[in-house]
């Protein structure tokens, strides 16, 4: 699926993905448009009746159109809300170029990771070899070591 | 009572005549009254059988109930009034039916005064009023909501980006399409690796659900107990760090993040600390799937057996392995989740179960080695075998698979090349058969070293599994010319003859084969040719841990005896050597020969020396006899000695010297 309204250049599976993305964009546009005039309009009514009437009557039906008015527009502003949330979920799943931004850039940050960690694992190699022959001739030349030698020497 | 009592209902009014006169007319009666004709219908009725029984009744009750019947009487009475009013109200209502409800509000309106409208438009208004007010505390509330709703949102959406930025995350629909049906999944399996194949365990745990939580914060189910680790672990002693997990214990208890549900305010560290956690728990499951990929693939390696190792146990998350006759090696899958939880509360249980053997994996048995210390001694870090196992598999065959796939012509740059003719599984096998042979090796040259005071054992890391090499090198001691800077003028151009100040001796253990190279010792073929050759020749031979020490220490010993000719020819004697032996030419031809003799079972010194005098009349041949006063132990002696006994001899052959 492409992006929504990408241009269907090119034949085939590419054009029918623009289409249904053009239709989706469209069925959002729609949904869109409606719950905003659904909002407008039942505020304009919800104004409406709020005027105080010559004849004061009619006060409970009245006030059931002012709630079922303002539920009305509660309603809208949610489905308002699930139109967002289902934006981003296309932005999320549908961003290619981003989500092929993220690849790039994980893969570059592990091969960073990887050379960095071959660069230590060398460094501590050669570390562990310059302890191991340093710790070695300080064996070599300690007192245990000398001693060893002097008690031979002792022994003739 | 209908029975009883005989109601004579009217006759219909056209029927009631009251006179037909001569002429055939009838006279019909006046019209009754309302009134008239309800007391006509009463009196008709004929109450005497009602009476009667109320009478009885009466008397039965009077008997029976006596003076509590006056309750009775006052609850008659009451309903009576009831049934009055009652029949009043019905009454208004029916003439409020039949009358137009119109009429009655149009004859009131007129009759309203200024003041009354008034009042009646501000009680008006001040229903409104109070209507409106209950709207907008109904907005307020339902726009607290949806902020609500719109920072879960912002809270989960964020959290998924992040998600999305290292784990491939998925999308599916349940049933219908609608927002709100959705559920996310973490695809963690490696689609580059479709040319391996994997097995349903791997499957089942490579999608994860991410669940939405009602804070909006998102949570990854782990699913707990089919993540497998392979560990390693020798018998006989347990390993005694725990296996790491990155997840950690409270994690695991679904309890964990209730507390944090309650409260409605998250903060950003909270959400920042659910999404590790996420991340933590996803880490782990792509870490146990990587696992169960390189078991299955030492499984599959198995089927084209190596030279050496034999499979002689198979599970399903067990394989034992005999690499040559002595050592055995056993790889198991383990819950790496459940250990972790179950550590919590009961480690002694844990000890038993690894000591029952079935829990954890990498195991080497040594058959030969019973001892506790010497197994520890002898067998590699079965950590460390387990982290080369898995690179090894990562190496040469997840990148060589990522690299086939991406068609990239870059050379596979591995750590070590597999030696030829074995698999990857033959390769570890043999590696940890070198590892357990380098050992040994190790541990003869440590003793030899320990016997002879003026050998040092350097170990050289050649950075490669199968082969490890050591030097021994000896150190001589300066010699007085060259301490004293003659060696320069003594015009001796030779670099032949010039003193060095060590000698090396190289050994190299490649899988079980050991290599031992040095300079400075004539070979014994060369020896008995009589043609010795002198200098840096290096000698190289093939030997097996057996003759080792021999080896080594003919090897020492003849660059000890080179060493000291070389000092004596430059001191100007005259001497020759003869592989361990050096002869100084004395007078007469007579011969002083220093003798090297190689033990390596003497605790003393496994080299040591005698003096042996040839005063010409002495065959090689007995030299075997005894102590005589032609042969002299000197014993152990030390570079150092060894070298003022020459100047001795030097003085001793001076005098006679032809120099």
């Amino acid at each position: 699926m492409s992006k929504p309204g990408a241009p269907s250049t090119g034949g085939g599976p590419t054009a029918a993905a623009a289409v249904a993305a053009a239709q989706k964009q469209k069925t959002l546009l729609h949904r869109l448009d409606n719950d905003v005039s659904t909002i407008v309009d039942n505020f304009s009514h919800l104004i409406n009746v709020a005027r105080v009437n010559d004849p004061p009557v009619r006060n409970a039906q009245e006030a059931f159109q002012m709630e079922m008015r303002a539920a009305r527009m509660v309603q809208a502003a949610d489905s308002l809300l699930k139109l967002v949330s289902e934006l981003k979920q296309t932005a999320i799943f549908s961003g290619f170029a981003s989500l092929n931004e993220n690849v790039e850039r994980r893969i570059a940050e592990f091969d960073l990771l990887e050379e960095n960690t071959d660069r230590l694992l060398e460094r501590i190699g050669e570390q562990t070899a310059a302890s191991l022959k340093e710790l070695e001739t300080h064996y070599y030349s300690s007192l245990q070591r000398t001693n060893s030698q002097e008690r031979m020497l002792q022994f003739l | 009572m209908e029975g009883s009592m005989k109601i004579d209902l009217d006759k219909l009014p056209l029927k009631r005549l009251e006179v037909i006169d001569e002429a055939g007319n009838e006279q019909f009666p006046p019209d009754i009254g309302y009134e008239e004709k309800r007391l006509k219908m009463v009196h008709r009725i004929d109450f005497t059988s009602v009476v009667e029984k109320d009478a009885k009744k009466q008397k039965s009750s009077k008997e029976a109930v006596g003076p509590s019947s006056w309750p009775w009487q006052s609850l008659v009475e009451n309903l009576q009034l009831a049934q009055q009013e009652l029949a009043i109200i019905l009454d208004l209502i029916n003439t409020v039916e039949a009358n137009d409800a119109v009429t009655v509000a149009g004859m009131q309106r007129p009759k309203q005064l200024p003041h009354e409208a008034l009042s009646d438009i501000a009680v008006s208004t001040a229903t409104k009023l109070q209507r409106l007010r209950h709207l907008g505390r109904y907005f307020k509330q339902s726009s607290k909501a949806l902020e609500q709703q719109v920072a879960r949102e912002a809270r989960f959406y964020g959290s998924l980006i992040r998600l999305q930025k290292n784990w491939k995350v998925k999308r599916q629909r349940v049933g219908l399409s609608g927002p709100g049906n959705e559920s996310f999944t973490i695809d963690l399996i490696d689609s580059s690796m479709t040319n391996l194949t994997l097995s349903s365990q791997s499957f089942t745990i490579s999608t994860v659900r991410v669940d939405h939580n009602p804070t909006g914060t998102l949570t990854v189910q782990l699913p707990s107990k089919t993540c497998r680790t392979l560990s390693v672990e020798f018998p006989g002693f347990h390993s005694r760090h725990k296996k790491k997990s990155f997840i950690r214990g409270k994690m695991l208890d679904s309890g964990h993040y209730t507390q944090a549900d309650k409260k409605e305010a998250l903060s950003d560290d909270d959400v920042n600390k659910h999404l590790q956690d996420s991340h933590l728990i996803l880490r782990e499951i792509h870490r146990s799937i990587f696992q169960e990929q390189v078991f299955d693939l030492i499984n599959h390696e198995t089927y084209n057996p190596s030279p050496g190792v034999n499979v002689t146990a198979m599970r399903e998350d067990f394989l034992h392995l005999s690499i040559g006759q002595e050592t055995s090696v056993s790889l198991c899958l383990v819950p790496s989740v459940e250990e972790e939880a179950d550590s919590n509360g009961l480690a002694s249980n844990i000890d038993n179960a690894t000591a029952s053997g079935d829990s954890l994996s990498l195991v080497v048995l040594d058959e030969k080695c019973d001892s506790f210390l010497r197994n520890h001694l002898n067998f590699p870090d079965p950590h460390s075998l387990e982290i080369f196992l898995k690179q090894l598999f990562h190496g040469n065959v997840f990148l060589k698979s990522k690299e086939r796939s991406s068609s990239a012509s870059r050379v596979l740059v591995s750590s070590q090349s597999v030696g030829s003719g074995c698999n990857l599984l033959g390769h570890f096998c043999m590696t940890i058969a070198h590892r357990i042979f380098s050992k040994k090796v190790l541990s003869v040259l440590e003793g030899l070293v320990q016997g002879v005071p003026y050998l040092h054992l350097l170990s050289n890391p050649t950075w490669h599994s199968r082969i490890s090499s050591w030097s021994l090198s000896l150190k001589v001691p300066q010699s007085i010319l060259h301490s004293n800077g003659r060696i320069k003028t003594s015009g001796s151009d030779d670099l032949k003859t010039r003193t060095r100040s060590q000698f090396h001796t190289k050994v190299v253990v490649s899988d079980d084969q050991i290599n031992v190279s040095g300079e400075g010792a004539p070979g014994i073929v060369s020896s008995l040719n009589g043609n010795i050759t002198f200098g840096c020749s290096i000698n190289s031979y093939g030997c097996d841990l057996v003759d080792l020490p021999m080896v080594i220490l003919q090897q020492v010993a003849g660059q000890v005896i080179q060493w000291l000719h070389e000092e004596a020819l430059i001191i100007g004697m005259k001497a020759s050597r003869d592989y361990l032996c050096l002869y100084l030419d004395l007078d007469q031809g007579e011969t002083l020969g220093l003798v090297a003799v190689v033990d390596a079972e003497d605790l003393e010194g496994c080299i040591s020396w005698w003096l042996v005098f040839d005063d010409g009349s002495l065959e090689e041949g007995k030299l075997d006899d005894g102590e005589s006063k032609n042969r002299r132990f000197l014993g152990h002696l030390s570079l150092e000695a060894l070298y003022s006994t020459l100047m001795d001899l030097v003085s001793l052959c001076d005098p006679g010297g032809s120099n």
